[in-house]
Order: C-alpha cells, then sequence, then structure tokens
C-alpha cells in the first residue's frame, strides 16, 4: 500500500503520507495515512476549526436552546440556513443565530459586560426558551474573558435559566475534529447528571453521534420505538438540551458517528458502565446488522428481525432497480469524516458503484483504517486534500460523480464532475432503508442527468450533435441493460414521497403505533403521545 | 485440518470483520485489546455451544451482542463453519486473534492507539 504522490504537492513533501493508494493483498499496517495532524504550511486545506466543529456540527441540533456565540459577528453566520439540521417542534435552531458581535473596542476593554448584556436580552427576546449555550471564539479566548462567572451571574438572577459553556476557541485544535472532542467532554462534566428524567420502557439508550440531517434521527426513531425502547436523548440532532443532561440513566450508548462523538461514549461508559454500541444506520445489511444487535442487547432480537424484514420486502426491490443501473459507476466517496466508512463497502455491494477514493477532511488515523478497510482494492484514500490534490485526482480517476460537501462540491461541477451533497444531502434523510433508496435515486439522478452529458461537450472544441432525439435518464441509464432487468415486473423506481418525515411524525400522534414495556413488570402498552415527542424530565440541579 | 486450511478460513473470517464490524477500531490501543478478546472470545464460545455469559451487567450484556451478531452473520457467510469441530474452531479462533491484534494494535501505524485517555 503505497503512499500517492500527488504531482501538485512535489513542493510540500509533508503531504506524501497523508495519501495512499490500496493495492490488492496489502494490509493496514503496510500504510495508513497520517491524519488529524495540524494543516501544512502552503496547503490550502479545506477543513474548519475547532469553534466551528464544537458548534456548528454538535451544539446547534440542540433544538430548544439560544446558541450564543462570543465573538465577532461572523463566526456565526454559518449557523443560519446553511446546515439541515431539522427539529421536529419549529426549528428554532435553524431560524435564530445569536452572537455577542465583539468589536476592537471590547478586545481593549473587555467584554464581559457587553456579553452578559446579550445573554438576557436573548432571554427576553425569547421568554420560552430557558436555555443556552455559549460557545467561546478566539477572540474571547485570547482577551480570555471569562465566560463561566458571566454565566454563573446570570443563572443567579435568573433562576430559571440554565446555561451550558463551551471553551473550544477556533485555534483549540487541528480541525473541527478538535472541537467534537472539546464540547464531548464539556457537556460530559458540566451537564450530564444534573437532570433526572421520567423512564417508561424497560429498555433505554442515548442515541448517540446522529444529527439529524433531512430527518436522519426521526427515521431512526420509528425504528427504536416499533422495538419499544426509549430513546432518553440523541446527542444532540432533534433533541432538547435537558434530555442531554440525563444521559447517565441509559443502559446502552447506540453509536452513530463515532468521529464526533465517541468521547463521550467512551467516558459514559468509564464513569457510568454504560457500554458503547458502535452501528451504521446506512445500507440494508448496515441497519440489519445494527437493528439486530441493539435487539439480541435488550433480549428482542424478534422485534429487530420483524422490521428488518418488513423493511427490506418494502424497498429491496427499488434498491436493486437503481443498483442494476448504477453498476461499474466510479465514485468518489469525499465526505468530511464518518461517512468515508459507514458507506464506502455497502454502496459497492448494494448499490453497485466502484468507489475509488475515499478521502476524509478532518478524520483521524482511525477513520482511515475503517475506510480503507471497507473500500475495494484500487482505491486512493486521501487525508485533508487540498483543492489541487481533488482536482488532479478527478483527471486521473475519472470519477462518474463526487460525494462530498457544497464547497469542493462546486469545484468537481467547475471540471464537469456532478456532486451529492453528502453532508446536508440532496433530497435526504438517507439513513435507514427508505433513505439508502433514497441516495440511489439521488446518485442516479446525478450521473444520468441528460444535462450533464450536455455539459461534458465543450462548444469551443467538440461537434455539438444535432441529429439526437429527445433523451431522459432511462434512456441513457438502459442502453446495455438486459430485457430482464428492463423488462422486470418486480424492480421498480423510488417511491418515497418527497419528504416522508411528515409521516413520521403523523405516526407520533396515533393511537397504538407503538408500544412499550414497563420498566417494572415489562408488560406491553402504549405510552402519551406527548412522551413519544419529548421526555419527562422529573428533576433538575445547577 | 491442516494448517494451510486453517490459516484460509481465519482469512475469511478476518475479512468479514475488517468490512463490517466497528467493534474492533475502538480509537485506544488498549481498548481495542479489550474489544478483540472479549468479542472473539465469545464468538468462538457460541459457535463452540458454549454460553458465554458471564455476569448480567450491561458491559457483558454488549459484548455477547456483538458476538451473537458474530455468529449469525458467519454462520451466514460461512456455511463451513457448521462442520467444523470445536477443536477447529478453537484453533481458527486463535489464529484470528493473533492476526487481529497485530494488524489493529501491535502493528499499526495508527499513532493514536498510544494515548491513554479519551
Amino acid at each position: 500500500m503505497p503512499y500517492h504522490q500527488f504531482e501538485c504537492s512535489e513542493c510540500i513533501p509533508e503531504r506524501l503520507h497523508h495519501a495512499v493508494d490500496k493495492n490488492p493483498g496489502e494490509q493496514l499496517t503496510d500504510a495508513l495515512p497520517l491524519g488529524y495532524l495540524n494543516t501544512i504550511p502552503g496547503t490550502i486545506s479545506e477543513r474548519g476549526c475547532a469553534y466551528c466543529g464544537a458548534k456548528h456540527v454538535i451544539g446547534t441540533p440542540m433544538k430548544d436552546v439560544i446558541h450564543l456565540s462570543h465573538g465577532p459577528v461572523g463566526c456565526t453566520y454559518d449557523t443560519w440556513q446553511t446546515k439541515r439540521y431539522i427539529s421536529d417542534n419549529g426549528n428554532f435552531q435553524l431560524k435564530y443565530t445569536f452572537a455577542s458581535n465583539m468589536k476592537e473596542a471590547h478586545i481593549v476593554f473587555g467584554a464581559g459586560g457587553m456579553l452578559k448584556k446579550n445573554i438576557l436580552e436573548a432571554f427576553h427576546a425569547f421568554p420560552n426558551i430557558r436555555r443556552m449555550s455559549i460557545y467561546q471564539t478566539c477572540a474571547s479566548a485570547l482577551i480570555g474573558d471569562d465566560i463561566e462567572a458571566t454565566a454563573k451571574e446570570v443563572m443567579e438572577e435568573m433562576p430559571d435559566v440554565t446555561i451550558f459553556v463551551c471553551n473550544s476557541p477556533g485555534f483549540a485544535g487541528p480541525s473541527q475534529s478538535g472541537g467534537h472532542h472539546k464540547i464531548n467532554l464539556a457537556w460530559l462534566s458540566q451537564m450530564v447528571g444534573t437532570a433526572e428524567p421520567e423512564i417508561f420502557s424497560k429498555y433505554v439508550i442515548n442515541y448517540v453521534g446522529e444529527y439529524n440531517i433531512q430527518g436522519d434521527q426521526e427515521v431512526m426513531r420509528d425504528y427504536f420505538y416499533r422495538m419499544g425502547i426509549q430513546i432518553l436523548s440523541t446527542f444532540t440532532g432533534n433533541t432538547y438540551f435537558d434530555d442531554l443532561r440525563a444521559m447517565h440513566h441509559a443502559q446502552l450508548n447506540v453509536l452513530e458517528c463515532a468521529r464526533s462523538a465517541e468521547y463521550i461514549c467512551d467516558e459514559l461508559r468509564v464513569r457510568y458502565g454504560i457500554p458503547r454500541m458502535d452501528i451504521d444506520g446506512f445500507g440494508f445489511e448496515g441497519i440489519s446488522d445494527s437493528l439486530l444487535k441493539i435487539g439480541y442487547f435488550f433480549g428482542i432480537e424478534d422485534k429487530a428481525r420483524e422490521i428488518i424484514e418488513e423493511e427490506t420486502a418494502r424497498w429491496r426491490p427499488e434498491l436493486d432497480w437503481y443498483a442494476a443501473r448504477l453498476k461499474g459507476v466510479r465514485v468518489c466517496l469525499w465526505p468530511g469524516g464518518s461517512k468515508l466508512w459507514h458507506w464506502a463497502h455497502l454502496l459497492h455491494k448494494e448499490i453497485g458503484v466502484d468507489v475509488v477514493s475515499v478521502y476524509t477532511k478532518f478524520g483521524h488515523q482511525g477513520d482511515m483504517e475503517k475506510g480503507i478497510s471497507r473500500c475495494e482494492p484500487g482505491a486512493l484514500a486521501i487525508d485533508d486534500p487540498n483543492e489541487l490534490e481533488t482536482i488532479e485526482a478527478m483527471y486521473k480517476l475519472k470519477p462518474d460523480v463526487i460525494f462530498t460537501g457544497k464547497r469542493p462540491g462546486e469545484v468537481a461541477k467547475k471540471i464537469r464532475v456532478p456532486y451529492l451533497n453528502v453532508h446536508g444531502y440532496h433530497n435526504g434523510p438517507y439513513k435507514g432503508y427508505e433513505g439508502w433508496v433514497r441516495l440511489a435515486r439521488d446518485i442516479y439522478n446525478a450521473v444520468y442527468s441528460p444535462i450533464h452529458q450536455l455539459a461534458l461537450l465543450d462548444i469551443s472544441k467538440d461537434e455539438i450533435p444535432t441529429g439526437m432525439g429527445f433523451e431522459t435518464r432511462q434512456t441513457l441509464s438502459d442502453i446495455g441493460l438486459g430485457d430482464e432487468i428492463k423488462n422486470s415486473t418486480e424492480l421498480r423506481q423510488c417511491t418515497s414521497p418527497y419528504d416522508p418525515i411528515p409521516r413520521l411524525r403523523e405516526k407520533l400522534n396515533t393511537k397504538g403505533a407503538y408500544l412499550f414495556p414497563d420498566p417494572e413488570t415489562g408488560v406491553l402498552r402504549e405510552v402519551p403521545t406527548e412522551r413519544l415527542w419529548k421526555n419527562k424530565v422529573v428533576g433538575t440541579k445547577q | 485440518m491442516d494448517k494451510q486450511t486453517i490459516e484460509e478460513k481465519m482469512a475469511q473470517l478476518e475479512w468479514y470483520i475488517s468490512k463490517h464490524c466497528l467493534w474492533q477500531y475502538n480509537s485506544r490501543g488498549w481498548d481495542r485489546e479489550i474489544q478483540n478478546e472479549r468479542i472473539l472470545g465469545k464468538t468462538k464460545q457460541l459457535l463452540c455451544g458454549e454460553k458465554a455469559v458471564e455476569d448480567n451487567g450491561y458491559t457483558d450484556r454488549y459484548y455477547w451482542s456483538e458476538a451473537m451478531t458474530l455468529v449469525y452473520e458467519f454462520k451466514r457467510y460461512f456455511p463451513w463453519l457448521a462442520e467444523t469441530s470445536k477443536e477447529d474452531i478453537t484453533v481458527i479462533f486463535q489464529k484470528l486473534k493473533e492476526k487481529m491484534d497485530y494488524t489493529m494494535i501491535k502493528g499499526s501505524l495508527n499513532v493514536e492507539l498510544l494515548k491513554e485517555s479519551y
């Protein structure tokens, strides 16, 4: 598994050990890209900062919270409507963003007083919101503002509010991953153990490392509820602040994105004895295995099997319709962190595409171990690529589509490679069985778009065909496809609606849709609808 | 079962784990040692018809759940396991544990494994 030398990075020798070609028969012990290191001077990284990792990734999905950045207003802008971390109660966390708006005068004379004024103003403007997270930024960290002292002062004056302080300035780590670490441990130390929940089921989990991108959490919530499992908290998508204060009462931490949230699981394991179970919420096989092992843990594997059988029967014919048409399509799997390993093997096995490259912007070497193990030989694995390297990789590997974020995605489009947004998604949710079919449909639409075929022509030199008839995606995708596939009466295109989430929310209000075993007796019974939307907190302490 | 066959069978199981099992990738070396020991140990016990339960605690229950899932998938992927003797399964799993300890811990190039705390 030799290290890969990018021509464009020959002038930056340190970059050599950040990329590896996975060759047949080679092992992880032969070569592994370096990872989670400071960006090398001279290379232009596409990473976010540690503040971004703490606030934008992990903090802001909490839905009943004023998220306030103590710093210049620019730091917080990206939270405002640019993420798709939705919630089921009005999207307060997306509609509003708060900053203390530090200026030069505050840098010189201090910003503590101004911060307190901001906190009070925000609470008064939103009297129904009684929880706040304050995020330190580079500016407030450098002048040494004591945010905790200010928060304490406010909590003494306003006993009904609770404030969490996250000290993770932008420079506190090589990338956003440093911020993930900091907020995980800060939450555990400051907040876990300060609320007591009402337990309504015999089976209780925390669902960790899940951010409800376009409704992912709500898809998984449906599966867990169907198994009779109470979700005490989700760290942190579509969750309430106080739920996360009660994490210590779970029997199991079900961990999805280990990159962003393994720290809190590991510490909950050490401090409270709650086991950590890593799962894959994507792909038919991934999610089936995951539901099954959660089922084994609680002794309800029959419930898991029911869901697996029902969902597979419902969605497999649709997945296979796309898989038949996407066989051999070349893709670069270039997400931020965890999807490189959540998806690498199942994209190939279940959707038929060939993953020719994996990269991570902020992953650690452990993420690369997973990604390289799961992708097929021949793939190029890159840590923290710069823009020139990604362009060189695309020219060399000739992918049909890139799975990445919107910034590198726009670069890909400029060289006529379509991209799918796998951070905020194109038409998610992508989790669950239905979600995996939605992803396959989005890949299909990207690769076989007739508009994209036109983009492949260069009007300055290519001959422009004039005698072509009308084209559709299917006329393009079905060229060379066998009749047994084309004429199959079993396979069908995606029937998932434009937005599948309202259906799941409606189900929460449907009498008898979910049954939970009583914590004491184990007898199955309904719980009040409002509990399915929001756990009841029976006590809190500051 | 001869040595070469044992190596081949072991390689098949290792391939499955490397592709499908996230439990082997915990981020500290000492943690991976425990994961390998407990989950592979219980998987072997279950395949040999043993109960593989040490106590009623959540921790043991977790390792058992991972092992039960692995047994289920191993039997699905590798039908030869049903016809393999307990003695051979024991030898194959010894080799598998050694190989995984080397690939994921002792021979790993992941420098983060050496950090003590989370």
